[in-house]
């Protein structure tokens, strides 16, 4: 195996990884009659795009490419996890997201065989039977299955702004117990995470993040809406793992949300050279210059989104000029605030009427980061001095 | 005898309460058990934040949602006596990437909702697998949206005065090469004949020579006599204008002007979603209704012999799929990428403005209506199109879509209809 031969300090891992997948393949699959590789297949994909695959998943977990093999071993035994997804309050997105998910189509495939023993815009149960399922789900997979929670979980009125199926049964409440017999949790998606757009002041119907209702440890995997990658890798990595991956300090995977966008922005070069675009439409637009001045949240926000990017890697919000809104931060819309603002502006003279700067760092939260915001206006101001636009 | 029915897979779900008698449908009530607050959330914020609040409302048409903010905010620049012209090249990337967002939306709509439901209701399944078309079709046509508005779902490109993109030919090649694909699928597994032939027919006579999974559907249709039932009050109205949408209201043949204006907002008991009229009176909005205030002759000609059934009505939403792919492709080819992305080169800083911005999204038009004092919003209307067919009634009518289900002879059937309206719960209630 060339594993001996790359570097010795990963044969540990590789081999926790094998009997890993070893120990999963030893449960008994969702449906004998089929298999994922099976399914691949059928749909018209080789060998080689499944490898190929295998092989952009390995980098995206920050694994050496001698871990290729490892990664289609263990998407093959997937479906011995079976997953459970709710929707809860939300736009949908998420799933969207993951339906649009196809490089080539496998991820999307996946999803579309394994799991889904309860997702809702895509299962063919419907009404009362699709409530069956959810419950048989539950109780047959007792303490094996995933759960992938989409959207926000509204609190108030005593839960009443979201009730699901038949029995109109309170989200929270459906939440909370498919969370009590879950293997592991993922809250996928902002709204999932943090609570997302509904929970903006006033957050009228008190929606909160997943992990406000249960007490097991949920794994976030934010972004509004977050890339496919990322919840496929989540995924894989649990597969793989066994246990929750290196978390920062907002329960976010590491592997995923180590960096922030500004440290690998593909116009990270115009910002250290203070070259900004100071209007959108402007010359230094056409130049794809950095979009810091425009209101680009990047320097604020840790997310992978440009390796991963979305729609299958076609682009991002960076690359088309409007930048980072920082979707993946927590209360992003209260404490990113003004579109087509530096944030640093509302730090010097803030918008939230009438609070000062240091009640504004304070309040929303930024404290933290205020003293690379400083640092990061202070660069952006003194560029401008430095290299008068005409 | 009253039946509870819970519809699913419409983003969201609805709950129906079928009132039946006679072994026919009576009377439905459509409620939704759930509510965010986006508009409560909106009152406060600064006015450009509605260009990343509001598309949040909707993961399927969020672009929509996004060009209709953009579009309020626009309105009340001009309003205020700020001159906000486009230019064609802004314009038509605009118009590109809604076309996009709507194809999207129309074949999801058909092979993950539609064409397995009829399967289902009138047994003939034929346990394919249709989820992987809806996703190849519309990967393939988000990516090219993509391509100009960074990111889909949630795109944030588009900003008062024009776009922040500024693409290049090898961006406009690449939207053209999957633009070609999506054509090529389409053509070979959606509607079985090549594009052209297609568009040269504009009779419902030509129904049958069109093939593929859409031949089969409608082949299912008629066998069952779709044309006959989801007749509503066949009443139609338009107040986008874009792409070869006109706005305007269609009754009986005549149809005449609207004025946004004259749109009212009411809360409905029961139901987080509110009711929405034009003149006190309920229309009908979305492809069929487009196609009528158009006068687009294959749809009118259906429409001749079998009114606003159901038959007209999912054919108009397939049938708009194939003219907004040709008309994308002339968009990119008419693009000039030397014209500015951007025109307003300082936004104003205007204290107060009120402004309205129209859009016609996948499922019919929709209007957001900010007003902003001090730089910040005070109120903020989302109006979708989901509300127009939707809404219970008044003393007068029923809603569009109760008046289409009601006369079914079985709850299946009644769904049926629902689902054809293309029914999206999130946008309705926000």
């Amino acid at each position: 195996m060339s594993i001996e031969k790359t570097d010795s300090s990963y044969d540990l891992l590789y081999r926790s990884f094998k009997e890993r997948i070893a120990q999963l393949e030893t449960l008994p699959k969702m449906d004998e009659s089929n298999s994922i590789e099976r399914a691949i297949e059928e749909k018209g994909f080789s060998r080689r795009d499944f490898m190929k695959w295998a092989g952009m998943m390995t980098a995206v977990l920050s694994l050496p490419s001698s871990f290729t093999p490892l990664m289609a071993e263990a998407i093959k035994v997937a479906d011995r996890l079976p997953i459970v997804w709710l929707h809860m309050a939300e736009c949908t997105g998420c799933s969207e997201s993951l339906l649009r998910s196809a490089e080539p189509t496998i991820d999307s495939l996946i999803f579309d065989y394994i799991s889904l023993e309860y997702h809702e815009t895509l299962m063919a149960a419907a009404g009362w039977q699709a409530e069956q399922n959810l419950e048989g789900a539950i109780e047959k997979y007792k303490g094996r299955y995933i759960l992938m929670v989409e959207g926000g979980i509204p609190t108030g009125n005593a839960g009443a702004y979201l009730t699901i199926g038949g029995h109109a049964k309170k989200g929270k409440d459906i939440a909370y117990e498919a969370s009590e017999h879950a293997a592991a949790i993922f809250a996928i998606g902002t709204c999932s995470a943090f609570g997302g757009v509904q929970a903006a002041v006033p957050n009228p119907t008190g929606a909160v993040g997943l992990s406000e209702i249960t007490h097991k440890p949920v794994i976030n995997v934010p972004g509004c809406p977050p890339s496919e990658k990322n919840i496929v890798g989540t995924l894989l990595h649990y597969i793989l793992y066994g246990t929750l991956p290196a978390l920062d300090a907002y329960n976010r995977p590491k592997w995923a949300y180590r960096n922030r966008i500004h440290d690998l922005c593909e116009r990270r070069g115009h910002f250290d050279a203070g070259e900004f675009v100071e209007q959108f439409g402007d010359a230094g637009a056409k130049e794809g210059y950095c979009l810091y001045k425009v209101g680009c949240k990047g320097p604020y926000t840790f997310n992978n989104c440009s390796k991963n990017k979305f729609n299958q890697g076609t682009s991002w919000p960076v690359q088309v000029g409007f930048g980072c809104m920082g979707c993946s931060e927590p209360d992003f819309w209260d404490t990113m605030g003004v579109v087509g603002e530096p944030l640093s502006e509302k730090l010097y003279n803030t918008t939230f009427s009438g609070m000062g700067a240091d009640a504004t760092a304070d309040k929303i939260g930024v404290t933290l980061l205020s003293a690379t915001v400083v640092g990061i206006a202070a660069h952006a101001v003194i560029s401008t001095i430095k290299k008068p636009k005409e | 005898m009253q039946i509870k029915q819970l519809i699913e897979k419409i983003e969201g779900e609805a709950e129906l309460d079928f009132t039946l008698s006679h072994g026919r449908v009576e009377d439905v009530t459509i409620n939704f058990g759930f509510y965010r607050g986006i508009e409560e959330i909106l009152v406060g914020k600064h006015l450009l934040d509605a260009l990343v609040i509001t598309p949040r409302v909707c993961g399927i048409c969020n672009h929509a949602h996004l060009i209709a903010s953009v579009r309020a905010i626009e309105d009340g620049y001009q309003k205020a006596g700020v001159e906000v012209a486009l230019s064609p090249k802004a314009k038509g990337i605009r118009e590109f990437t809604l076309s996009c967002e709507l194809i999207q939306n129309h074949m999801k709509w058909f092979y993950l909702t539609i064409l397995p439901q009829l399967e289902r209701l009138v047994g003939a399944e034929t346990g394919e697998n249709y989820a992987l078309k809806a996703s190849y079709l519309s990967s393939t046509i988000t990516k090219a949206l993509a391509l100009f508005a960074g990111q889909w779902p949630h795109s944030s490109y588009a900003v008062p005065g024009g776009v922040t993109c500024d693409p290049t030919y090898v961006e406009v090649m690449q939207a053209q090469s999957l633009l070609d694909e999506t054509i090529r699928f389409f053509e070979e597994v959606v509607i079985g004949m090549p594009f052209e032939c297609y568009l040269a027919r504009d009779k419902a006579l030509h129904l049958q020579e069109i093939a593929g999974d859409f031949g089969r559907l409608l082949g299912l249709m008629e066998r069952e006599g779709m044309g006959e039932v989801g007749q509503s009050h066949d009443r139609f109205i338009v107040f986008g204008e874009e792409i070869f949408f006109r706005s305007g209201k269609s009754m009986a043949t005549t149809v005449s002007g609207v004025d946004v204006r004259y749109v009212e907002e009411a809360i409905q008991q029961g139901s987080y979603a509110k009711a929405v009229s034009y003149k006190q009176r309920l229309y009908e909005v979305g492809p069929l209704a487009r196609a009528m205030v158009a006068k687009e002759p294959m749809v009118k000609s259906l429409h001749k012999y079998y009114k606003d059934s159901l038959l007209t009505r999912i054919f108009s939403r397939v049938h708009e799929v194939v003219r907004l792919l040709d008309y994308s492709k002339t968009l990119l080819q008419n693009l000039r990428l030397d014209e500015p992305s951007a025109t307003l080169p300082t936004l104003p800083k205007l204290d107060s403005l009120e402004g309205v911005g129209v859009v016609e999204a996948a499922r019919g038009s929709l209007i957001h209506r900010t007003r902003v004092v001090e730089g910040h919003i005070t109120q903020y209307d989302i109006i979708v199109p989901t509300q127009w067919n939707l809404s219970h009634g008044n003393a007068l009518e029923r809603g569009i879509a109760i008046e289409a289900m009601v006369g079914s002879e079985t709850i299946e059937k009644a769904s049926f209809i629902f689902k054809s309206f293309d029914i999206c719960s999130v946008c309705t209630t926000q």
